[in-house]
């Protein structure tokens, strides 16, 4: 029973991991159409950086979170800037290997100007265990959960309340008529760009923090997929929810079943569902009309 | 110079072509190919034959992702799958090289069904997720059936015998890749201008119309998906030849994204394009060891030791200065200097 508590709880940790990048990829999709294959590896790149500021002021957390929260914010404005921005309006194909390409020089980046070798990220008392009635858990375990809760609620919050919020789903809608009305897309695709980027650099910092930082860890964009395609890619809430659905589906696979197929449970879930429900649990069903 | 293309019945248009000019400079060219190993070294040898298998693997590609308009992101998939059957059929069944090769076409090609079946009702981007997972899950299943494909420690692969003739030499493995690229020339230039290659085109230009007209298109999709990874299959049993092993590890994910850079730098839908990009992207890094020979020792050193990675940022930089500056790749630079060349001086 403990085994199966343990493996429920880290697979929670997991998969908060995984709806926060999930998320990434839901609030860039709803915006502009788009799907980041490089997510993963700005997750990766931002937690490197809060390493190499972490190492500088012995893992004070305040000023690790704030500098790598304006990193990830600068990080993602660039790019866009640069990549991103003069591919608006191509087809569909270009974007998507655009990103590709992205995602491509961003591994090997990190391979090239730091090293290949893993790292233990100490940030406060994040590596410390937690007993929660007999299940332990990590600091960073538990706050990557509290973080995807407190994206969630922001996320919840912003769409619904906020000017920019309600402009950004008008441009889901509808490009077309929410330019008519005066809506600057640019100015979206920054901001969904820059809110990608902070989801999906706590998860990568926090992952760091709890297990450890290497270039392997572009590899939660990858997991992150079938979590956004079970949620629904235009569904931001459901993806969070999908990304717990697959954390902790990840783990009682690897602990009862074997390791080997805990790698790859979440792509065979993936052509399940587009087999069976391809727009996702809370996805929009999308109607053609001809 | 001609002034126009006069067409009188369908034979004369889908001829393949009507221009002695042109066929004398295909003479010219597969003369220059025939004759190489008689004047490249060992490293030139090895590096035009690694240019034909990476050229026979784009042309598989491009049937899927070119013409019928399908993102794929599965092509190391499909080459593991050909790569592993011809290495188990031949090394450990003692199964002769040509029914090899026939499985290791046959092998990707069942596969490339079950994938393509979930695909059907999906485009785009769907349809990208679907082939990267597939990817991932076929590199699994490698690992997982040790017993078959001897896990992570691969198998050896010798050079085949092909009706009692070894093609021990480079020189003879050389021409093999070349048979088996010409072949795959003329497969899909044949494909192209049959009534499949139209209902592809129809398919990738619009699909509703090309249901309209009557295209069923989940058996047409799926038609493409086989096609393209038989050739690739094909394509993967020749990289396993020519590396004389074949891992996992051979075959990593970089490929599925040298294939699709390959397409974009050559023109997307173009045979030419698929040759002349593979020719540009395998030739790429080795041009770049020359220029970096210039730094000194230690940038070569650099190159040398994490080439992966070197090839990892090029081909990314590549594909997004091609789809920014020139999206209908090479193909597109020549039409247009073409285009110069005939109107010159006037500029339209």
């Amino acid at each position: 029973m403990t085994y199966f508590l343990d493996l429920i709880s880290s697979g929670l940790a997991i998969g908060a991991v995984y709806g926060l990048i999930a998320m990434s990829f839901a609030i860039i999709y709803k915006s502009t159409g788009l799907l980041n294959f490089a997510q993963g590896e700005m997750a990766m790149i931002i937690a490197y950086v809060a390493w190499s500021i972490s190492v500088r002021v012995e893992g004070n957390p305040f000023i690790v979170a704030a500098g790598s929260i304006g990193f990830a914010i600068l990080f993602a404005l660039i790019v866009e800037r640069i990549a991103i921005r003069p591919m608006m309006g191509e087809p569909i194909l270009s974007q998507i290997m655009v990103t590709i390409g992205l995602s491509v020089i961003f591994r090997s980046a990190v391979v090239l100007i730091l090293d290949g070798l893993p790292h233990n990220m100490a940030v406060a008392s994040g590596n410390a265990l937690v007993d929660l009635g007999g299940v332990r858990l990590r600091v960073a375990q538990i706050a990557v959960v509290g973080c995807l809760f407190l994206a969630i609620l922001a996320m919840w919050l912003f769409f619904r309340g906020s000017r920019f919020g309600v402009a950004m789903r008008a441009v889901a809608a509808d490009e077309a008529t929410a330019r008519l009305m005066g809506v600057n897309i640019g100015r979206i695709q920054m901001a969904a760009w820059g809110a990608a980027a902070v989801m999906s650099g706590a998860a990568g910092v926090l992952f760091a923090i709890a297990y450890e930082l290497s270039p392997a860890l572009f590899h939660l964009g990858l997991k992150a997929f079938p979590a956004a395609i079970l949620g629904g890619l235009d569904s931001i809430i459901g993806s969070a929810f999908g990304g717990i659905v697959i954390g902790i589906t990840e783990n009682l696979v690897g602990g009862y079943i074997s390791s080997g197929l805990k790698e790859i449970a979440g792509f065979v879930i993936i052509i399940l569902i587009l087999m069976i429900r391809p727009y996702g649990l809370f996805g929009q069903k999308r109607i053609e009309r001809l | 110079m001609r002034s126009g293309f006069f067409k009188e019945t369908i034979v004369e248009h889908i001829h393949l072509t009507d221009s002695r000019l042109q066929r004398a400079w295909i003479l010219i060219g597969l003369a220059v190919l025939l004759t190489a190993p008689l004047w490249l070294n060992f490293y030139g040898l090895s590096l035009v034959t690694l240019m034909m298998i990476t050229a026979i693997g784009a042309i598989g590609l491009n049937i899927l992702t070119g013409w019928t308009g399908l993102i794929s992101l599965g092509q190391t998939a499909f080459m593991v799958l050909g790569a592993y059957a011809y290495a188990i059929s031949t090394e450990t069944w003692g199964w002769p090289p040509l029914l090899g090769f026939a499985l290791a076409g046959i092998v990707p090609m069942l596969a490339s069904v079950l994938i393509g079946i979930p695909s059907l009702r999906l485009t785009g981007l769907y349809l990208a997720i679907t082939t990267l997972a597939s990817s991932f899950i076929v590199n699994h299943l490698v690992l997982e059936f040790d017993g078959l494909t001897n896990g992570s420690s691969g198998i050896f692969v010798n050079r085949p015998v092909i009706f009692g003739y070894a093609f021990n030499s480079d020189a003879s493995l050389f021409y093999l890749v070349a048979g088996f690229g010409i072949l795959a020339i003329l497969l899909s230039l044949n494909l192209r201008r049959s009534r499949v290659g139209r209902a592809f085109f129809a398919i990738r230009d619009n699909d509703n119309a090309a249901r309209v007209m009557g295209i069923n298109l989940s058996a047409w999709k799926i038609y493409a998906f086989m096609v393209s990874s038989f050739v690739v299959g094909i394509c993967g049993a020749l990289y396993g030849i020519f590396l004389s092993f074949v891992t996992v590890d051979g075959f990593p994910f970089l490929l599925s994204i040298e294939a699709l850079a390959i397409l974009i730098v050559g023109g997307i839908g173009s045979i030419a394009g698929a040759v002349l990009g593979a020719i540009f992207l395998v030739g790429l890094p080795e041009l770049l060891g020359m220029v970096f020979s210039f730094f000194g020792p230690e940038v070569q050193s650099l190159l040398a030791t994490s080439a992966h990675e070197v090839k990892g940022v090029l081909y990314g930089l590549i594909i997004i200065f091609f789809l920014r500056l020139q999206p209908h790749g090479l193909m597109g630079l020549w039409s247009d200097l073409k285009r110069a060349w005939t109107i010159w001086p006037l500029r339209y």
